[in-house]
């Protein structure tokens, strides 16, 4: 899909530098219009597939990064069905009290978000990790 | 007077978000220009951006609901809302990003060049989950207004309309990261001020040890939802914010891939933040206000707390302020949803003129409206679940797989999208009208998730199978594509 706001203001877009009174039309730095990209630019190049060291190494880029993936999804789903069959299977969990609030609530209202920002941050230095492997071995 | 507050605060958001809109663009010409800085956005306020379109009614209003409602089971639906943004750097962030693609359908065509079906039917399903997701903001704006100025509830979806309208018509949502990059930041401050007033009145109130004790068998006599009734919400929301249009607009302004990563985990950081305070309200709802529950007006919560802990101006300056970022609620997601809705339908049905786009526009806000009006509201956070449900059983498997397998065809994906979109889309519908009576099936029916987007993905890989002969000639270079490092990016 194209951007409609884009055309729709191509108008002012298309004399900046004129519309600028005098020496301030040298400074005005050259606009960059962000926009979706036009059905042209949307398709790849279709030849057929090239068997080489490169096809190669992104098979195997795409295999790690997936597998980076699901073990830190698994992960997750793993933690959160486990600790919602822990609640219904072992519901003495609840008779223990911090500030009079049982435990569940402070595990499920506050404990967890730090989870899963740390698993975030995890796996962005991991992802970013195989990124450069993959760049070090294709250059190489 | 408490609604002469309220109907300030409301009127300051409402003006505030057309002034950005119409001066957005000067102001942006003025100091630096902001499409080109768009490129360069730190990840910083590109995060601000998305966490203030993502944050709706059911963030805001329903989430303190839901844990009035059903208590303990309530608090799922923050964690599920955050953990979905976790999948989505998971599988989503970069690759799309790489892609190009500006909405879904795009990205069906990019994968799929040849197949138009798949095109047109994944712009129908952006359309129904745009409204879907449209609907519920409107009824949290007609339960804010009536709560809080006594208005009818019709007047709340139309002011929301009209004004959404307006900012997108005039052009004003070019400065639309701009605006939702402080509507977050307003939305917390408009959460955390009421939170710490009431906080410092309850506080004291229970360190009475008498009170104190009650409060444990407070939170444990509420009901909670079944064990399959809370894992399939899990799902539906851990798999369905992949899918959500106008999350997936939003990557585009990343430069890199590995840029839409480091938004995406500020984005966790932020959505974290902002949730421990409704469940903060949730838990002073289960002590002040366990009433709502029981009337199954829950979502009121947050505007009745303030008038029920404190009493005089201080009260009501709480509620206005808790009003006016409700208010922003709305708008900021209905327009990013009108924004992705009415691009979808302009290109459709008007072949993506501007003048399409303005009617789009108005078809796309007025329908909701319309059916908001005459619908009543379910719990808030509870409809936004289904619509997660919904997004999960349907786009959830084009994008993963699109994303990662090879070998998915369009027969594939076409079977799967409708095999997902039916059977969530029926079952979600019956169990609308179904009471709420403790039988196996009935979970099933109202809760479909757990079932149907396994259901989707297992059509989607065995009809791709079958057509073994149709993935696409250039599928090794679009995953190419999509999975190397951009060259540009040094980390």
């Amino acid at each position: 899909m194209q951007n409609p706001e884009a055309e729709h203001h191509s108008q002012p877009d298309s004399s900046p530098v004129n519309d600028l009174p005098g020496r301030f039309a040298q400074q005005r730095p050259q606009r960059v219009r962000v926009q979706a990209p036009q059905d042209a630019s949307l398709s790849v190049t279709r030849q057929p597939p090239e068997h080489t060291a490169e096809e190669f190494y992104v098979r195997q880029l795409i295999r790690s990064q997936l597998r980076l993936a699901c073990a830190v999804a698994a992960g997750l789903l793993a933690l959160l069905v486990g600790i919602c069959s822990l609640l219904v299977f072992w519901p003495v969990v609840s008779d223990i009290e911090l500030f009079h609030i049982p435990l569940p609530w402070w595990v499920l209202g506050v404990g967890i978000y730090p989870l899963i920002i740390v698993a975030g941050m995890l796996y962005t230095k991991a992802a970013a990790r195989n990124e450069r492997r993959y760049r070090s071995i294709s250059r190489g | 007077m408490a609604s002469l507050f309220s109907v300030a605060a409301l009127i300051v958001v409402c003006v505030t978000t057309m002034l950005i809109a119409f001066y957005g663009l000067r102001i942006s010409r003025t100091t630096s220009d902001f499409y080109v800085a768009s490129r360069t956005v730190r990840p910083w306020w590109n995060a601000s951006a998305i966490g203030g379109e993502y944050l709706s009614a059911a963030s805001f209003l329903g989430v303190a609901g839901l844990i009035v409602l059903s208590g303990e089971s309530g608090l799922w639906f923050p964690i599920g809302y955050t953990a979905g943004y976790l999948m989505l750097l998971l599988f989503v962030a970069a690759p799309l990003r790489r892609s190009r693609a500006y909405t879904i359908p795009d990205f069906a065509q990019i994968r799929f060049e040849d197949s138009a079906l798949l095109r047109k039917l994944t712009t129908y399903l952006v359309v129904v989950i745009c409204w879907l997701y449209i609907v519920p903001q409107m009824h949290g704006a007609a339960l804010t207004l009536s709560i809080a100025t006594g208005l009818p509830g019709w007047v709340g979806p139309i002011v929301v309309a009209v004004v959404v309208c307006v900012t997108v018509l005039s052009g004003g949502m070019r400065s639309v990261t701009f605006v939702q990059a402080f509507q977050y930041w307003f939305k917390l401050a408009a959460l955390v001020i009421p939170t710490l007033f009431l906080l410092a009145r309850a506080i004291p109130e229970h360190a009475a040890s008498e009170r104190a004790q009650s409060l444990s068998t407070q939170l444990e006599s509420v009901t909670t939802m079944n064990m399959y009734e809370t894992i399939s919400i899990i799902l539906a929301l851990l798999f369905g914010t992949l899918g959500l249009p106008h999350v997936l607009v939003r990557f585009y302004t990343n430069p890199t891939g590995s840029s839409a990563r480091t938004t995406t985990v500020i984005v966790l950081c932020l959505l974290s933040a902002f949730y421990l305070l409704p469940t903060t309200l949730g838990v002073l709802g289960i002590l002040y206000t366990p009433e709502l529950g029981a009337a199954n007006e829950s979502d009121a919560t947050i505007l009745l707390l303030p008038g029920r802990l404190l009493d005089g101006v201080v009260a009501d300056a709480l509620t206005a302020i808790v009003v006016g970022g409700a208010f922003a609620a709305f708008l900021s997601t209905t327009s990013g949803l009108v924004v992705s809705l009415a691009g979808a339908i302009s290109q459709e049905f008007f072949n993506g003129t501007v003048r399409g786009f303005r009617i789009s526009t108005i078809l796309a806000t007025a329908l909701p409206v319309l059916i908001a009006v005459l619908t009543s509201s379910l719990a808030l956070a509870g409809a936004i679940g289904n619509v997660f449900a919904f997004t999960a059983s349907t786009i959830c498997p084009l994008l993963l797989l699109g994303i990662w397998w090879r070998s998915l065809t369009a027969k594939g994906a076409i079977a799967g999208l409708l095999t997902g979109a039916i059977t969530c889309g029926l079952s979600l519908s019956v169990g609308i009208f179904l009471p709420t009576i403790d039988l196996w099936w009935v979970h099933l029916l109202r809760q479909p998730a757990a079932w149907s987007v396994p259901l989707a993905f297992v059509v989607m890989i065995v009809v791709s199978r079958g057509t073994r002969r149709a993935v696409p000639q250039n599928t090794d270079r679009v995953m190419a594509l999509l999975h190397v490092p951009d060259p540009s990016s040094n980390s």
